[in-house]
């Protein structure tokens, strides 16, 4: 799908944000998950996904090692809220001026 | 290594459009490192070895990650510094 992941750039990998997506890495690794955010200085994945017991798993994949990313399917609106809220801190304190 | 800009140096809109979905990737990301503080991390590494250790930070480049703890198969080693190239992945319950 794409030459090279960790040369697609900031416009490209925010296009990926809140898609359910497979990541296969390194020899024969695949990951899948609701894709949170990519780190624009290492290009690595962050994947969540809310297991049924309740519980969220966060599988990170190194930008180095990706082989491919595909989109499975797009997050509805709770989804997204759902995903924006995973990591904000309990208290309000934003990192925005 | 950090990127350089993609966008054309030429049209300044197109480069604050990629500026700001830089800091918006990476606010989210830097949330996510500080969520991991102190959490059990399962690394997965090249050649399929697997080894699990407490998080403690990492470095701004993404080049190396502080743990402690670290389980390997010949023992546990108190504190670790792991080269983040020797990684493909790795999860934690959030």
């Amino acid at each position: 799908m794409q030459d090279d992941w960790s040369l697609l750039g900031p416009l490209q990998w925010i296009r990926y944000v809140n898609k359910r997506v497979t990541v296969t890495a390194g020899k024969d690794e695949e990951r899948r998950g609701w894709l949170l955010t990519v780190d624009p200085v290492s290009a690595s994945l962050v994947l969540v996904d809310f297991r049924e017991d309740g519980g969220t798993s966060v599988h990170v994949v190194m930008g180095h090692a990706v082989e491919e990313v595909q989109v499975l399917e797009e997050a509805d609106e709770e989804m997204a809220e759902r995903l924006r809220t995973s990591f904000l801190p309990s208290s309000s304190c934003s990192l925005d001026p | 290594s950090i990127c350089t800009s993609a966008a054309s140096e030429a049209d300044p809109e197109q480069l604050q459009r990629e500026q700001h979905a830089r800091s918006v990737l990476r606010e989210s990301f830097l949330r996510c490192l500080l969520s991991m503080t102190d959490k059990k991390v399962q690394f997965h590494m090249h050649e399929k070895v697997k080894v699990a250790a407490t998080f403690g930070a990492s470095d701004i480049d993404v080049l190396n990650f502080q743990v402690s703890n670290l389980h390997t198969p010949i023992g546990v080693q108190k504190e670790a510094l792991i080269r983040c190239q020797d990684v493909i992945s790795f999860t934690f319950d959030a």
